[in-house]
């Protein structure tokens, strides 16, 4: 069984984090990551950074553009990750837009992260449908789980079409925004969680985008399996380095 | 089964025909119809057969036309009788020795005796049955090709009469039959015609095509969006419900008659379509080619933009939509967006890059003064890529109430198509307006700048299946293409994925999106239109590269031979005379998307004025 899928058995909510990969410097990329795990973090979002991501707030963009400054690249992260797994247990999962995968080629980069022990991948600008049409084996031969995100938009139909290819958990995105944008959850949020959880999906829901502190992270584990923490943290460590993430940690969990 | 176009009568039509390579080419020596034929055949191929076709002619004539038009075959069309015929077989008058193909015609309605046959066994070649007709021959209907299912003869047959595109199955079908077993050849000629005598080569291609069951490239967007393997929808889930709003409903508002008739009026009466059509006589008589400029610099605003931002606004209108979000390189979108945004009195927002603000200040005014807001992209290179990022960021955070005004032929799909058909305004005004004044609708070039590609989409929209029309799309080379400051996408694009769309793109080999480099704003940008990308990889369209300096030198040309200055997107297109040589009678059309009063300051400083 795959790390994410033991992983969402477990009996108790769960705290993603997300980190720039190469950021704040290009080789603390696995520090982050043990210190991550030390402190009681649950899974970990790897962000190869990308010159124009989309679907993200200025936190994560500018943590992106530093870390290609830094010289982050995909055969650095790669490098970077090669024994990865001799310290680290908890699920890792890359995320990262679709272009510098497809340069590397598809098949090579699943290869690569199943041989490095990585389980899965979130790559926001890759469409359902073209995923399942060209891609969907290629995963799974290489026993990754890909992530589908939706957003308060996605109709009824097309979730139950995403629940129905995806066999990890679902990514959803609290409220119509990139990342970083939010502060705190309103009636609107709070009604379109209880509606996908009334939906009776087949795979359990992480809710990312607007996790910032304890009070959030609460609110949205009332709701789904989990939490994911994006830009709240890389702003910390922008502020504070990479020493103290176990106060970042304690803050959240409460 | 071999293949005869009959009723040739225009040069360049018959080359063009003769570039289908038929067997056959039929040239009609009979007064009394439009398709007569009277004036010279241009050098074809020698694999294709001239055939005369004759109606009770002076044997003399028939010897005559024959030698003087090196005519491999005579058709014969009237009631020559046998002994006719082997005159004709036998005759030593033929300057050409190889012996001569006669063809008897017989004409069918809705019966046939064959044994009207018999006498011509002996002294005819083939036969070719056509419906009977007030003409004979190019009549345009069929008779009841079930009567051959009787045919008595071993002689092999040309089937004729009203055969169109139309036919295809019905051919395959008959192919099935008893009745092809002696069928040689398919005559075609009224099906396929424009006007009496000029044949159309995308019709007849597409029917020679189908016949042979190859499929027709096709140029046009495909039902799931991609041309060829370029475009597609790559956005993150979050603009999915408003990227699928707009597939879905794009086609048929545009479709809706008061959609067209507001459309029109606007683009006739607000923009002051048609823009002209203008001979360069001076810039033609430089470079030894008919140059016709396509004035978009003389539309409202300055430039084709406006033609996409008049129906995006209509489309947003119709969609319910209160606000407008668009990005803008050097302004030009920009200020077509806030134009008709100010016309609807809608809400506008604009995206431009912090260090476009600085250099293009007077646009930066115009939009403020039309009421829009301008948000400066802080991230990144802080340009035009940014500037879309940002645009696309604005409408992941206001899906319901927003539209976003894309403002070249890129993005998910279905911009790159909507962005098209609105700017194919373009082309459908240079065909009627070169059939005015040239005696015909095809060019033989269509040349147009490229950044994302939307004056050249609409440039190129009505003949990318012409064959006939040559294609050019002319990149901005920066400081040449091996500077590595540079906006050629052609050349040093790859593959990839540039704001929700699959397209060619200039990056790192990681993967990255590089900054491009161009002296004109508007064609900096590191990927193409999509459609761009296919007319690219097929061979479609032949790319070119100007430099800033060539662009510049022939913008600063174009002032004193023809009075106009033309924006530095468009010198790009007018440099390629310099580089390229064209025959004296080419008729070579130039978009000249956009004026030059934006650009002044830049040929200040260029030129030391």
């Amino acid at each position: 069984m795959n790390r994410i899928q033991s992983k969402l058995k477990e009996n108790k909510k769960l705290l993603s984090i997300y980190l720039t990969a190469g950021y704040p410097n290009i080789d603390d990329t696995v520090t982050i990551i043990q210190s991550l795990e030390k402190n009681g973090v649950d899974m970990i979002e790897i962000g190869l950074p990308f010159s124009d991501p989309l679907a993200d707030g200025p936190t994560i963009q500018d943590s992106s553009t530093s870390a290609l400054k830094n010289g982050m690249t995909t055969e650095v992260l790669f490098k970077q990750l090669k024994d990865i797994r001799k310290t680290v247990s908890i699920p890792l999962i890359i995320m990262g837009y679709f272009n510098p995968m497809f340069q590397y080629g598809v098949e090579a980069f699943c290869k690569k992260c199943q041989e490095l022990g990585i389980d899965g991948l979130i790559i926001p600008d890759l469409p359902v449908d073209v995923y399942h049409n060209e891609y969907q084996a290629i995963f799974e031969k290489y026993g990754l789980i890909n992530v589908f995100l939706i957003t308060p938009q996605t109709s009824d139909e097309r979730i139950r079409y995403i629940d129905s290819i995806s066999n990890g958990f679902i990514y959803m995105v609290s409220s119509a925004s990139t990342t970083g944008a939010q502060s705190g959850f309103g009636s609107e949020q709070t009604q379109y969680f209880e509606r996908i959880a009334q939906m009776n999906l087949k795979n359990q829901q992480v809710i990312g985008f607007g996790i910032s502190n304890n009070e959030t992270f609460t609110q949205a584990t009332q709701y789904a399996k989990g939490a994911i923490i994006g830009s709240a943290f890389v702003k910390y460590v922008t502020k504070n380095g990479t020493g103290s993430i176990n106060k970042f940690v304690d803050t959240i969990l409460g | 089964m071999k293949l005869k176009i009959c009723g040739m009568k225009y040069q360049d039509n018959i080359e063009h025909v003769a570039s289908l390579q038929p067997d056959y080419l039929g040239f009609i020596f009979y007064e009394d119809t439009p398709r007569h034929f009277d004036t010279k055949i241009p050098e074809i191929s020698n694999t294709i057969k001239k055939v005369g076709v004759f109606v009770n002619e002076e044997i003399s004539t028939v010897i005559e036309k024959v030698n003087e038009f090196n005519l491999q075959a005579i058709q014969l069309h009237g009631e020559e009788s046998p002994y006719y015929c082997s005159i004709l077989r036998s005759t030593e008058l033929f300057s050409d020795p190889e012996p001569i193909e006669i063809i008897k015609v017989f004409s069918i309605k809705d019966e046939f005796n064959f044994a009207a046959l018999d006498p011509y066994e002996n002294t005819c070649d083939y036969y070719l049955f056509d419906t009977k007709g007030k003409l004979p021959g190019g009549n345009g209907y069929r008779f009841d090709w079930s009567l051959l299912n009787n045919y008595p003869s071993t002689k092999p047959f040309f089937l004729s009469g009203g055969i169109g595109l139309d036919q295809v199955d019905d051919i395959k079908k008959f192919k099935e039959s008893e009745a092809y077993k002696y069928c040689y050849a398919l005559d075609v000629n009224s099906k396929f015609e424009k006007e009496p005598g000029l044949k159309n080569i995308s019709i007849l291609r597409e029917f020679i095509n189908k016949l042979n069951d190859k499929k027709t490239m096709n140029y046009n967007v495909d039902e799931k969006g991609y041309y060829g393997e370029f475009g597609g929808a790559f956005i993150p889930e979050m603009l999915y419900p408003n990227v699928e709003e707009l597939r879905q409903n794009y086609l048929k508002v545009m479709a809706e008659p008061d959609f067209q008739k507001e459309f029109n009026q606007l683009l006739k009466d607000y923009v002051g379509r048609p823009s002209p059509l203008y001979f360069a006589k001076r810039l033609s008589e430089k470079y030894n080619a008919k140059i016709y400029l396509k004035r978009e610099d003389l539309n409202h605003t300055g430039a084709h933009k406006i033609n996409n931002t008049i129906g995006q606004i209509l489309m947003a209108k119709r969609l319910g939509k209160k606000r407008i979000i668009a990005e803008t390189g050097a302004g030009q979108h920009g200020v077509a967006t806030a134009t008709v945004c100010a016309l609807m009195g809608l809400e506008c927002i604009v995206y431009m890059g912090e260090i476009d603000i600085a250099r293009q200040a007077p646009n930066v005014a115009r939009m403020k003064m039309l009421g829009a807001k301008v948000i400066p992209a802080l991230s990144g290179s802080r340009t035009l890529k940014d500037a879309t990022n940002e645009a696309i960021r604005d409408w992941i955070n206001n899906p319901v109430n927003t539209h976003y005004i894309i403002g070249s032929a890129i993005g998910p799909h279905p911009y790159p198509d909507m962005v098209t058909k609105f700017q194919s305004v373009v082309s459908e005004e240079i065909k009627w307006q070169l059939k005015e004044q040239e005696g015909r609708e095809n060019p033989d070039y269509v040349v147009a700048c490229i950044g994302g590609g939307s004056n050249a989409a609409g440039t190129y929209y009505h003949y990318l299946h012409e064959p006939d029309v040559g294609i050019i799309a002319v990149e901005a080379a920066g400081l040449g293409v091996d500077s590595g400051e540079s906006a050629a996408t052609s050349v040093l694009g790859k593959e990839g994925i540039i704001h929700g769309c699959k397209t060619l793109l200039m990056q790192t080999k990681d993967g990255q999106i590089t900054e491009p480099y161009s002296i004109s704003a508007g064609l900096d940008y590191p990927g193409v239109g999509p459609m761009h990308a296919h007319l690219c990889k097929t061979g479609r369209a032949e790319f070119m590269s100007i430099t800033d300096s060539e662009a510049m030198n022939a913008g600063l040309e174009l002032c004193k031979l023809e009075g106009i200055i033309p924006a530095i997107e468009s010198s790009h297109a007018l440099a390629i005379f310099e580089q390229k040589t064209f025959k004296p009678d080419d008729v070579v059309v130039v978009s000249l998307s956009g004026r030059g009063d934006k650009d002044l300051e830049n040929y200040i400083d260029y030129f030391k004025i």
